[in-house]
Protein backbone atom coordinates (compact mmCIF):
# COMPACT_ATOMS: atom_id res chain seq x y z
CA UNK A 1 0.00 0.00 0.00
CA UNK A 2 0.76 3.74 -0.54
CA UNK A 3 0.22 6.61 1.83
CA UNK A 4 0.59 10.20 1.17
CA UNK A 5 4.02 10.57 2.26
CA UNK A 6 5.44 7.02 1.03
CA UNK A 7 4.17 8.20 -2.60
CA UNK A 8 5.95 11.31 -2.46
CA UNK A 9 9.18 10.14 -1.79
CA UNK A 10 9.24 7.26 -3.62
CA UNK A 11 8.35 9.73 -6.82
CA UNK A 12 11.33 11.43 -5.96
CA UNK A 13 13.83 8.25 -4.76
CA UNK A 14 13.06 6.91 -8.40
CA UNK A 15 14.36 10.06 -9.26
CA UNK A 16 17.39 10.32 -6.98
CA UNK A 17 16.62 14.04 -6.42
CA UNK A 18 15.19 15.78 -2.82
CA UNK A 19 11.40 16.60 -2.43
CA UNK A 20 11.02 19.21 -4.58
CA UNK A 21 9.22 22.34 -3.55
CA UNK A 22 5.43 20.88 -5.18
CA UNK A 23 5.81 17.99 -3.39
CA UNK A 24 6.65 19.60 -0.04
CA UNK A 25 3.59 21.84 -0.66
CA UNK A 26 1.59 18.63 -1.03
CA UNK A 27 3.07 17.15 2.35
CA UNK A 28 2.74 20.38 4.23
CA UNK A 29 -1.21 20.01 3.19
CA UNK A 30 -1.54 16.71 4.05
CA UNK A 31 0.28 17.14 7.18
CA UNK A 32 -2.12 20.13 7.93
CA UNK A 33 -5.09 17.88 7.40
CA UNK A 34 -3.34 15.26 10.09
CA UNK A 35 -4.86 16.69 13.06
CA UNK A 36 -8.54 16.57 11.06
CA UNK A 37 -7.81 13.14 9.90
CA UNK A 38 -6.73 11.65 13.46
CA UNK A 39 -9.89 12.73 14.87
CA UNK A 40 -11.95 11.50 12.27
CA UNK A 41 -10.35 8.37 12.60
CA UNK A 42 -11.17 8.63 16.27
CA UNK A 43 -14.63 9.35 16.70
CA UNK A 44 -15.18 6.55 13.46
CA UNK A 45 -13.64 3.71 15.74
CA UNK A 46 -15.59 4.67 19.05
CA UNK A 47 -18.54 4.45 16.89
CA UNK A 48 -17.94 1.50 14.40
CA UNK A 49 -21.02 -0.49 15.42
CA UNK A 50 -23.13 2.29 15.29
CA UNK A 51 -22.32 3.00 12.21
CA UNK A 52 -22.53 0.16 10.62
CA UNK A 53 -25.90 -0.34 12.49
CA UNK A 54 -27.31 2.64 11.11
CA UNK A 55 -26.31 1.56 7.54
CA UNK A 56 -28.00 -1.41 7.38
CA UNK A 57 -31.02 0.35 8.77
CA UNK A 58 -30.82 2.82 6.91
CA UNK A 59 -30.38 1.03 3.33
CA UNK A 60 -30.78 -2.80 3.60
CA UNK A 61 -32.91 -3.51 6.24
CA UNK A 62 -36.11 -2.75 4.73
CA UNK A 63 -35.92 -4.54 1.88
CA UNK A 64 -36.77 -7.46 -0.22
CA UNK A 65 -32.97 -8.43 -0.32
CA UNK A 66 -33.78 -9.39 3.85
CA UNK A 67 -36.74 -11.18 3.06
CA UNK A 68 -36.97 -15.28 2.61
CA UNK A 69 -34.90 -15.91 -0.65
CA UNK A 70 -32.83 -12.28 -0.53
CA UNK A 71 -29.03 -11.97 -0.18
CA UNK A 72 -29.23 -11.54 3.31
CA UNK A 73 -31.64 -13.93 4.38
CA UNK A 74 -30.71 -16.33 6.83
CA UNK A 75 -28.80 -15.10 9.70
CA UNK A 76 -25.67 -16.06 8.28
CA UNK A 77 -25.85 -14.31 5.34
CA UNK A 78 -26.87 -11.12 7.68
CA UNK A 79 -23.93 -11.35 9.35
CA UNK A 80 -21.96 -11.93 6.60
CA UNK A 81 -22.76 -8.36 5.10
CA UNK A 82 -22.55 -6.84 8.62
CA UNK A 83 -18.74 -7.79 8.57
CA UNK A 84 -17.89 -6.90 5.28
CA UNK A 85 -19.44 -3.51 5.79
CA UNK A 86 -17.14 -3.40 9.13
CA UNK A 87 -14.67 -3.98 6.54
CA UNK A 88 -15.32 -1.84 4.42
CA UNK A 89 -15.45 1.13 7.11
CA UNK A 90 -12.27 -0.02 8.75
CA UNK A 91 -10.56 0.00 5.66
CA UNK A 92 -11.96 3.75 3.99
CA UNK A 93 -10.87 4.94 7.48
CA UNK A 94 -7.32 3.36 7.14
CA UNK A 95 -7.20 4.90 3.19
CA UNK A 96 -8.68 8.20 4.89
CA UNK A 97 -5.70 8.24 7.39
CA UNK A 98 -3.20 7.42 4.71
CA UNK A 99 -4.59 10.13 1.97
CA UNK A 100 -4.84 7.58 -0.64
CA UNK A 101 -6.87 4.95 -1.59
CA UNK A 102 -4.36 2.37 -2.60
CA UNK A 103 -5.14 0.03 0.23
CA UNK A 104 -8.47 -0.40 -0.73
CA UNK A 105 -7.14 -1.52 -4.28
CA UNK A 106 -4.75 -4.12 -2.88
CA UNK A 107 -6.76 -5.27 0.30
CA UNK A 108 -10.11 -4.75 -0.21
CA UNK A 109 -11.42 -4.62 -4.19
CA UNK A 110 -9.32 -6.88 -5.57
CA UNK A 111 -10.89 -9.79 -6.59
CA UNK A 112 -14.06 -8.34 -4.49
CA UNK A 113 -16.39 -8.51 -7.34
CA UNK A 114 -15.86 -11.85 -8.75
CA UNK A 115 -16.19 -12.71 -4.95
CA UNK A 116 -19.69 -11.33 -4.89
CA UNK A 117 -20.92 -12.53 -8.09
CA UNK A 118 -20.22 -16.12 -7.60
CA UNK A 119 -21.62 -16.07 -4.54
CA UNK A 120 -24.76 -14.08 -5.78
CA UNK A 121 -24.15 -11.01 -3.68
CA UNK A 122 -25.73 -8.10 -5.49
CA UNK A 123 -23.66 -5.81 -6.10
CA UNK A 124 -26.15 -2.85 -6.41
CA UNK A 125 -27.50 -3.38 -2.94
CA UNK A 126 -23.67 -3.26 -1.77
CA UNK A 127 -23.41 0.01 -3.08
CA UNK A 128 -26.34 1.56 -2.14
CA UNK A 129 -24.90 0.42 1.36
CA UNK A 130 -21.81 1.96 0.95
CA UNK A 131 -23.31 5.41 -0.06
CA UNK A 132 -25.68 4.87 2.86
CA UNK A 133 -22.39 4.69 5.03
CA UNK A 134 -21.15 7.78 3.16
CA UNK A 135 -24.36 9.70 4.41
CA UNK A 136 -24.12 8.37 7.87
CA UNK A 137 -20.44 9.03 8.79
CA UNK A 138 -20.70 12.48 7.37
CA UNK A 139 -23.26 13.07 10.01
CA UNK A 140 -21.52 11.55 12.54
CA UNK A 141 -18.22 13.42 11.57
CA UNK A 142 -19.18 17.02 9.96
CA UNK A 143 -19.27 18.32 6.60
CA UNK A 144 -15.22 18.62 6.35
CA UNK A 145 -14.30 15.07 7.56
CA UNK A 146 -17.16 13.68 5.87
CA UNK A 147 -16.35 14.92 2.21
CA UNK A 148 -12.34 13.33 3.03
CA UNK A 149 -14.33 10.26 4.16
CA UNK A 150 -16.74 10.01 1.14
CA UNK A 151 -13.90 10.11 -1.32
CA UNK A 152 -13.36 6.78 -0.30
CA UNK A 153 -16.70 5.27 -0.10
CA UNK A 154 -16.80 6.72 -3.44
CA UNK A 155 -13.42 5.31 -4.32
CA UNK A 156 -15.23 1.38 -2.90
CA UNK A 157 -18.18 1.89 -5.01
CA UNK A 158 -16.27 2.89 -8.26
CA UNK A 159 -14.37 -0.49 -7.49
CA UNK A 160 -16.90 -2.55 -6.77
CA UNK A 161 -19.66 -1.93 -9.96
CA UNK B 1 6.93 3.48 4.26
CA UNK B 2 6.04 6.59 6.78
CA UNK B 3 5.16 6.17 10.34
CA UNK B 4 1.40 6.38 9.31
CA UNK B 5 1.94 3.53 7.02
CA UNK B 6 3.06 1.33 9.66
CA UNK B 7 0.41 2.51 11.88
CA UNK B 8 -2.24 1.20 9.36
CA UNK B 9 -0.38 -1.99 8.51
CA UNK B 10 0.06 -2.75 12.08
CA UNK B 11 -3.43 -2.07 12.81
CA UNK B 12 -5.14 -3.83 10.04
CA UNK B 13 -2.69 -6.81 11.08
CA UNK B 14 -4.85 -7.42 13.89
CA UNK B 15 -8.09 -6.19 12.12
CA UNK B 16 -8.58 -3.40 14.85
CA UNK B 17 -8.34 0.27 14.23
CA UNK B 18 -5.82 2.05 15.19
CA UNK B 19 -5.80 3.38 19.15
CA UNK B 20 -5.92 6.13 20.78
CA UNK B 21 -2.41 6.22 21.85
CA UNK B 22 -1.81 5.44 17.88
CA UNK B 23 -4.15 8.48 16.42
CA UNK B 24 -2.23 10.99 19.04
CA UNK B 25 1.30 9.54 17.59
CA UNK B 26 -0.02 10.62 13.99
CA UNK B 27 -1.67 14.02 15.17
CA UNK B 28 1.90 15.41 16.99
CA UNK B 29 3.53 14.01 13.77
CA UNK B 30 1.71 16.11 11.60
CA UNK B 31 1.69 18.91 14.13
CA UNK B 32 5.16 18.94 13.84
CA UNK B 33 5.07 18.41 10.17
CA UNK B 34 5.99 22.77 9.05
CA UNK B 35 9.14 22.17 11.01
CA UNK B 36 10.84 18.91 10.29
CA UNK B 37 10.15 20.60 6.25
CA UNK B 38 11.83 23.28 7.09
CA UNK B 39 14.75 21.05 8.79
CA UNK B 40 14.51 19.26 5.19
CA UNK B 41 15.10 22.67 3.77
CA UNK B 42 18.19 23.37 6.08
CA UNK B 43 19.89 19.47 5.47
CA UNK B 44 19.31 19.78 1.94
CA UNK B 45 20.93 23.34 1.36
CA UNK B 46 23.76 22.29 3.55
CA UNK B 47 24.27 18.80 1.75
CA UNK B 48 26.66 19.12 -0.55
CA UNK B 49 28.90 21.18 1.70
CA UNK B 50 28.53 18.09 3.94
CA UNK B 51 29.63 15.92 1.35
CA UNK B 52 32.71 18.14 0.11
CA UNK B 53 34.46 18.68 3.46
CA UNK B 54 33.44 15.61 5.05
CA UNK B 55 35.21 14.06 2.21
CA UNK B 56 38.91 16.14 2.71
CA UNK B 57 38.28 14.96 6.53
CA UNK B 58 37.84 11.44 5.49
CA UNK B 59 41.04 11.87 2.48
CA UNK B 60 43.37 12.83 5.75
CA UNK B 61 42.15 10.20 8.07
CA UNK B 62 42.11 7.41 5.70
CA UNK B 63 44.09 8.50 2.44
CA UNK B 64 44.80 5.04 0.72
CA UNK B 65 41.11 4.84 -0.23
CA UNK B 66 39.48 4.48 -4.18
CA UNK B 67 37.98 7.33 -4.00
CA UNK B 68 41.12 8.92 -3.70
CA UNK B 69 42.93 7.13 -5.82
CA UNK B 70 43.11 9.72 -8.41
CA UNK B 71 40.40 8.04 -10.51
CA UNK B 72 37.91 10.70 -11.20
CA UNK B 73 34.89 8.19 -11.67
CA UNK B 74 35.81 6.49 -8.27
CA UNK B 75 35.91 10.09 -6.74
CA UNK B 76 32.90 10.87 -8.11
CA UNK B 77 30.73 8.08 -7.29
CA UNK B 78 31.84 7.50 -3.77
CA UNK B 79 30.69 11.49 -3.79
CA UNK B 80 26.93 11.19 -4.99
CA UNK B 81 26.72 7.63 -2.62
CA UNK B 82 27.29 9.56 0.28
CA UNK B 83 24.80 12.57 -0.71
CA UNK B 84 22.46 9.75 -1.79
CA UNK B 85 22.74 9.22 2.14
CA UNK B 86 22.05 12.37 3.52
CA UNK B 87 19.00 12.39 1.13
CA UNK B 88 17.77 9.35 2.35
CA UNK B 89 17.83 10.60 5.81
CA UNK B 90 15.98 13.95 4.87
CA UNK B 91 13.01 11.27 3.43
CA UNK B 92 13.29 10.05 7.19
CA UNK B 93 12.55 13.51 8.33
CA UNK B 94 9.65 13.77 6.41
CA UNK B 95 8.19 10.36 6.74
CA UNK B 96 9.10 10.16 11.01
CA UNK B 97 10.84 6.79 10.71
CA UNK B 98 14.07 5.14 9.61
CA UNK B 99 12.45 2.99 7.08
CA UNK B 100 13.30 5.12 4.04
CA UNK B 101 16.55 4.71 5.03
CA UNK B 102 16.04 1.30 5.68
CA UNK B 103 14.36 0.31 2.75
CA UNK B 104 16.32 1.93 0.07
CA UNK B 105 19.74 2.53 1.53
CA UNK B 106 20.67 -0.15 4.29
CA UNK B 107 19.10 -3.39 2.76
CA UNK B 108 22.12 -5.13 0.99
CA UNK B 109 24.33 -1.85 1.60
CA UNK B 110 27.17 -4.54 2.97
CA UNK B 111 26.64 -7.28 -0.21
CA UNK B 112 27.11 -4.20 -2.51
CA UNK B 113 30.36 -3.04 -1.12
CA UNK B 114 31.75 -5.91 -1.18
CA UNK B 115 30.85 -6.55 -4.52
CA UNK B 116 32.22 -3.36 -5.49
CA UNK B 117 34.82 -4.09 -3.67
CA UNK B 118 35.13 -1.19 -1.20
CA UNK B 119 36.44 -2.01 2.48
CA UNK B 120 33.82 -1.30 4.65
CA UNK B 121 35.99 -0.11 7.17
CA UNK B 122 36.61 2.73 5.23
CA UNK B 123 32.99 3.96 4.20
CA UNK B 124 32.90 3.58 8.26
CA UNK B 125 34.85 6.25 8.99
CA UNK B 126 33.72 8.28 5.85
CA UNK B 127 30.33 8.17 7.46
CA UNK B 128 31.61 9.01 10.83
CA UNK B 129 33.88 12.45 9.14
CA UNK B 130 30.13 13.16 7.91
CA UNK B 131 28.80 12.76 10.73
CA UNK B 132 31.02 15.01 12.82
CA UNK B 133 30.95 17.58 9.41
CA UNK B 134 27.34 17.49 9.74
CA UNK B 135 27.12 18.64 13.42
CA UNK B 136 29.28 21.42 12.67
CA UNK B 137 27.14 23.21 9.61
CA UNK B 138 23.49 22.46 10.91
CA UNK B 139 22.18 24.02 13.59
CA UNK B 140 21.83 22.51 16.99
CA UNK B 141 17.76 21.98 15.71
CA UNK B 142 18.54 20.37 13.00
CA UNK B 143 21.61 18.30 13.85
CA UNK B 144 19.50 16.78 16.91
CA UNK B 145 16.99 15.24 14.11
CA UNK B 146 19.68 13.98 11.65
CA UNK B 147 22.62 12.85 14.02
CA UNK B 148 20.66 9.87 14.73
CA UNK B 149 19.99 8.84 11.35
CA UNK B 150 23.92 9.15 10.76
CA UNK B 151 24.34 6.58 14.08
CA UNK B 152 21.77 4.07 12.15
CA UNK B 153 24.16 4.05 9.15
CA UNK B 154 27.06 3.79 11.82
CA UNK B 155 25.60 1.36 13.72
CA UNK B 156 24.44 -0.62 10.51
CA UNK B 157 28.25 -1.06 8.57
CA UNK B 158 30.37 -1.45 12.29
CA UNK B 159 27.32 -4.43 14.16
CA UNK B 160 27.55 -7.87 13.01
CA UNK B 161 24.31 -7.36 11.64
CA UNK B 162 21.08 -10.05 12.29
CA UNK B 163 22.49 -13.45 11.92
CA UNK B 164 24.62 -12.50 15.13
CA UNK B 165 21.21 -11.82 16.60
CA UNK B 166 19.16 -14.77 15.73
CA UNK B 167 18.23 -17.00 17.93
CA UNK B 168 17.76 -19.55 15.39
CA UNK B 169 16.88 -22.70 17.96
CA UNK B 170 18.76 -25.03 20.30
CA UNK B 171 22.50 -24.07 20.31
CA UNK B 172 25.52 -25.86 21.12
CA UNK B 173 25.57 -24.97 24.78
CA UNK B 174 23.16 -27.27 24.95
CA UNK B 175 24.31 -30.62 26.09
CA UNK B 176 23.40 -32.96 23.46
CA UNK B 177 21.48 -36.09 25.39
Amino acid sequence: MQDAITTLINTSDTQGKYLDESSLNNLQDYFRSGELRARAAMTISANASTIVTRTTAKSLLYTDITAPGGNMYTCRRYAACVRDMDYFLRYATYAMLAGDPSILDERVLNGLRETYNSLGVPVGATVRAVQAMKEVTTEMLGADAGKEMGLYFDHICTGLS
Amino acid sequence: MSLIKQVILNADEELRYPTPGELRMIQTFCQSGAERIQLVKQLEAKAPTIVEKGTRQFWKICPRTPSNSGNRIKTASAKRDVGWYIRLISYCLLAGNDRPLQEIGLTGMKDLYANVGIPLTNILQYMRCLKAEAIKQLDAATAEEVIPYFDQIIQYIALPGPPYFINDGVGESIPVV
